[in-house]
C-alpha cells in the first residue's frame, strides 16, 4: 500500500500505517456493500424488467383475445364499425399503440391507432399452425392472434405496443437505488466508526504500547484492558505475559550481576586476607625460626670465648641448651612439615580404628614423661574410614595439647570418646587441664595464635590449625568447648553428616 | 415472407367455407348464403331442438340453396352435422333449424311463418316487412352490403336465444331481450 505522503516523516507514515486499519475496514465495508447493494440493483431490476415486459406482453395476448372474441360476429357478419368500436376499447391501454383486424383473405377490416400515430400494425402472416404469435424489437413489440371460432379461422388481431415504462422504471430503479446506496454510505461508515472503536482502536493502543516499550525500554508498562474475550484480547493478555517475562529476566539479569559483584569483592577481600596471613605467617616462621638460630648462635660465641679455667660443666650446660634449641627448631620444622602435608598429602583412605591409634600415643607420652599422675580414659571406638598417617597426627596433635595443658595440675584425667547425635558421629577430646577463654575461641585454630604465652606452655602454635585442616580434608568440622582452669574439649566429626548418613 | 403470405392466405382461403370467392364483390345471395349457415353459431335452441342435425330449410327454389349446399357439406355447428334441406311444402318448415324464405316466396311468408310460429325454428326473411310479419331475422341491403334486423320478441316466442354478439352487428333490434342471452 502506498502512503500519498511518501516524503513526509517515518514518524507521520507510521501514523498513517496504523490508523489505516480503520480506513481499511471502512473501505472494506462500503466495498462490500455497495457491491451488494449493486447486485441486488442489477437482479432486481433485471428481475422486474423480465417480469413487467411478461406481464405487459400476457396483458396485450389478453387484449387480443378480448378483442377477438367480440371481433368474431362483426367479422362473420361484415361489421366493421362493430369491430372499430371494439378496437377502441384498447385506447385504455397505455402501452397499445395501433391494432388492426384482418379478415381471411388478408384484408384489413378494421383499425385503431392511439391520437398521434397514424401507422396501423403491419400484416404479418402467421405460420399455419400458430394462433399467437410474438415479435419484440427492443421496446417495440408486435403480436399476432389468430381469431378461432366454432374451430375455424376468423380473423387475426393485431396489436404494436411500446414498452414506454421499462425505461422510465429503469429511471426509477437508478434513483431508488442511488439513494440506498447513500444510506448504506452513511451506515457503513457507522458501522465503520464502530468497528475503529472495537478492533482498530486497541490495536492502535497495543501498537503504541509496543513502541513505547522498545523506545524507552520499561518492561513495566502494560497494554491497556480489552473489554471483549476475542482475539484482540489474546494478543493483549500475550503481550503483556511477554512483557512480564522479558522484566523478570531483566530483573534477575540485574540480581545476577549485582551478586556477582558483590562476590568478587568478597573473593577479593578474602584472597587479600589470606594474602595478609600468609605474610603474617612467613613472617612469624621466620621470626619463629630466627629465635633459636640467635640462641645458637649466642652459644656457640660463649664456647668459642670460654676461658681455660671454665672447667668441664659450663661447656655441658652450653651444649644441653645448643641441643635444646635445635630440637626447637627441628620440632617447629616437623610442624610445618605435617601442616604443609595436611594440605597436600593425597588422601589414602582406609579402616582406621582410632581409639588404638589413642592409646599408642597415650603410652608414648606416659613412657617420656613417667612422673605425671594423668589417668587416660580412652573409649571403644568404630572404625572409620579415613587417611591413617593424616589422623595419628591429628590425635596426636589433640592427646599432646591435652598432656600438655594438664601439665601444671598434680593430677589430671584425659577422655577421648564419641557420642551419636542426630545421624552423626562425634569424637572428643577432653581435658582438665588449663582451658581457654571462650572469647578467643575462633582464635583457637589460626596458625600462631596462642592463647597461652609461650613460658607457661611451649609449642609452635601450629597444632591446631594442623588438625583443622585435615578434618576439613576429610569432610568433618572441629570446634571447643572450655573456660579458664576449666579444662578444655575439643569435639571434631571425621565425615560431614550428609556424607555419613550416605 | 411475400410467398409465405400468400401460402398462408391461400390455405386460409381454401379451409373458410364462409368467403369463399370474396376476392371481389361477392354477389349478394353468396353472402346471404353464409350468413345464414354463421347464425347458426349464435342461435341457442331449447333443449329438445338442440338434438340431432341442424337442418337449414331453404323455402322455394332458391339460388342460396345451391351455394348453402356447397357450403355446409361436412360441416358442423357445435357439433351438430349441417344439413340443407329444400322445402317441397310449406307444412314441413316445423321441423327446421333455421328457415329461409328468399324472394320467391315472398308471398307465402304468412304460411311460413304461421307453419312454424312457437317451434324452435330461427326463421330468416329477404321480405321488408319479414319482420313485422313475425319473422326474426330479415336481410337488409345497405347499398352493396349486406345486413340484418333482429326481432327479439319473434325470437322468444319460438323459444330461441340470440348471442348479444349477433345483436351487436344487426342494424336494428326490435323487441325486448329476455334473459338468458347466449354470450
Amino acid at each position: 500500500m502506498k502512503h500519498p505522503s511518501g516524503n513526509s516523516s517515518p514518524l507521520t507514515a507510521r501514523m498513517l500505517g496504523s490508523s489505516s486499519i480503520s480506513a481499511k475496514l471502512t473501505r472494506m465495508n462500503l466495498m462490500v456493500s455497495g457491491l451488494v447493494l449493486l447486485l441486488a440493483v442489477v437482479a432486481f431490476f433485471v428481475y422486474d424488467l423480465v417480469s413487467f415486459r411478461h406481464n405487459l406482453i400476457r396483458n396485450l395476448q389478453t387484449s387480443a383475445q378480448i378483442v377477438g372474441t367480440n371481433s368474431v360476429s362483426a367479422l362473420l357478419f361484415d361489421d366493421p364499425e362493430s369491430a372499430t368500436t371494439t378496437l377502441k376499447a384498447l385506447r385504455s391501454s397505455p402501452d397499445v399503440v395501433a391494432a388492426k383486424l384482418v379478415d381471411n383473405n388478408g384484408r384489413v377490416f378494421a383499425g385503431f391507432s392511439q391520437p398521434g400515430t397514424k401507422e396501423l400494425p403491419p400484416t404479418v402472416p402467421l405460420p399455419p399452425g400458430v394462433s399467437d404469435k410474438i415479435w419484440t424489437n427492443g421496446n417495440r413489440v408486435l403480436l399476432a392472434h389468430q381469431i378461432i371460432f366454432e374451430g375455424k379461422p376468423a380473423g387475426i388481431v393485431y396489436i404494436s405496443a411500446q414498452l414506454r415504462e421499462t425505461g422510465r422504471r429503469a429511471l426509477q430503479y437508478l434513483l431508488i437505488a442511488a439513494v440506498i446506496l447513500l444510506f448504506c454510505m452513511g451506515a457503513a461508515l457507522l458501522i465503520s466508526a464502530t468497528a475503529r472503536r472495537l478492533i482498530a482502536r486497541p490495536v492502535i493502543a497495543l501498537a503504541e504500547t509496543a513502541r513505547r516499550v522498545s523506545r524507552e525500554r520499561d518492561y513495566s508498562v502494560r497494554a491497556g484492558p480489552h473489554a471483549d474475550q476475542d482475539e484482540i484480547a489474546v494478543l493483549i493478555e500475550s503481550f503483556n505475559e511477554m512483557l512480564s517475562q522479558i522484566q523478570n529476566q531483566d530483573r534477575a539479569l540485574t540480581r545476577a550481576r549485582d551478586n556477582l559483584e558483590l562476590r568478587v569483592q568478597e573473593r577479593t577481600a578474602a584472597l587479600r586476607a589470606a594474602n595478609r596471613e600468609l605474610e603474617a605467617f612467613s613472617y612469624t616462621v621466620a621470626h619463629d625460626l630466627r629465635g633459636p638460630l640467635d640462641a645458637i648462635q649466642g652459644m656457640v660465641y660463649v664456647l668459642e670465648h670460654l676461658d681455660e679455667e671454665a672447667g668441664e660443666e659450663q661447656p655441658r650446660e652450653i651444649l644441653e641448651q645448643l641441643r635444646n634449641s635445635t630440637r626447637g627448631m627441628a620440632g617447629l620444622i616437623d610442624d610445618l612439615l605435617n601442616l604443609s602435608r595436611a594440605s597436600t598429602v593425597a588422601l589414602k583412605k582406609e579402616s582406621v580404628d582410632l581409639g588404638a591409634i589413642a592409646r599408642l600415643i597415650a603410652e608414648d607420652l606416659q613412657r617420656a614423661e613417667p612422673e605425671r599422675q594423668v589417668e587416660f580414659r580412652i573409649a571403644d571406638l568404630p572404625p572409620v574410614e579415613a587417611d591413617t598417617g593424616l589422623m595419628r597426627i591429628a590425635l596426636d596433635n589433640l592427646i599432646r595439647n591435652a598432656w600438655k595443658y594438664t601439665s601444671q595440675h598434680e593430677t589430671a584425667c584425659i577422655e577421648v570418646g564419641m557420642m551419636r547425635l542426630r545421624g552423626e558421629t562425634l569424637y572428643y577430646v577432653r581435658d582438665d587441664g588449663a582451658g581457654f577463654d571462650p572469647s578467643k575461641n575462633d582464635q583457637l585454630f589460626q596458625p600462631f595464635h596462642r592463647l597461652h604465652s609461650r613460658g607457661e606452655f611451649p609449642g609452635t602454635g601450629i597444632g591446631l590449625a594442623t588438625v583443622q585442616r585435615i578434618l576439613a580434608r576429610h569432610g568433618g568440622r572441629i570446634w571447643a568447648e572450655g573456660a579458664v582452669e576449666q579444662g578444655a574439649t575439643f569435639w571434631f566429626t571425621v565425615k560431614s553428616a550428609s556424607s555419613a548418613v550416605a | 415472407m411475400t410467398a409465405l403470405a400468400l401460402a398462408v392466405t391461400a390455405a386460409m382461403y381454401a379451409a373458410s367455407p364462409v368467403n369463399r370467392a370474396d376476392a371481389e364483390r361477392p354477389s349478394p345471395d353468396l353472402v346471404e348464403a353464409a350468413y345464414l349457415y354463421n347464425f347458426g353459431k349464435f342461435v341457442r335452441w331449447p333443449a329438445t331442438a338442440a338434438q340431432g342435425p341442424l337442418v337449414l330449410c331453404v323455402a322455394g327454389q332458391d339460388s342460396v340453396n345451391q351455394i348453402l349446399g356447397r357450403l355446409a357439406a361436412g360441416e358442423q355447428i357445435e357439433g351438430r352435422p349441417l344439413q340443407v334441406k329444400l322445402l317441397e311444402r310449406i307444412d314441413e318448415a316445423g321441423s327446421c333449424s333455421i328457415l329461409y324464405v328468399g324472394s320467391a316466396e315472398r308471398r307465402a311468408v304468412d304460411a311460413y311463418l304461421g307453419a312454424t310460429a312457437g317451434k324452435p325454428v330461427l326463421t330468416v326473411g329477404e321480405a321488408p316487412d319479414f319482420l313485422v310479419r313475425g319473422g326474426i331475422i330479415q336481410f337488409v341491403l345497405t347499398g352493396s352490403h349486406v345486413r340484418f334486423s333482429v326481432n327479439l320478441d319473434a325470437a322468444h316466442r319460438n323459444s330461441l336465444q340470440l348471442s348479444s354478439e349477433l345483436l351487436k352487428v344487426a342494424v336494428s333490434v326490435t323487441g325486448q331481450p329476455r334473459t338468458g342471452g347466449l354470450p
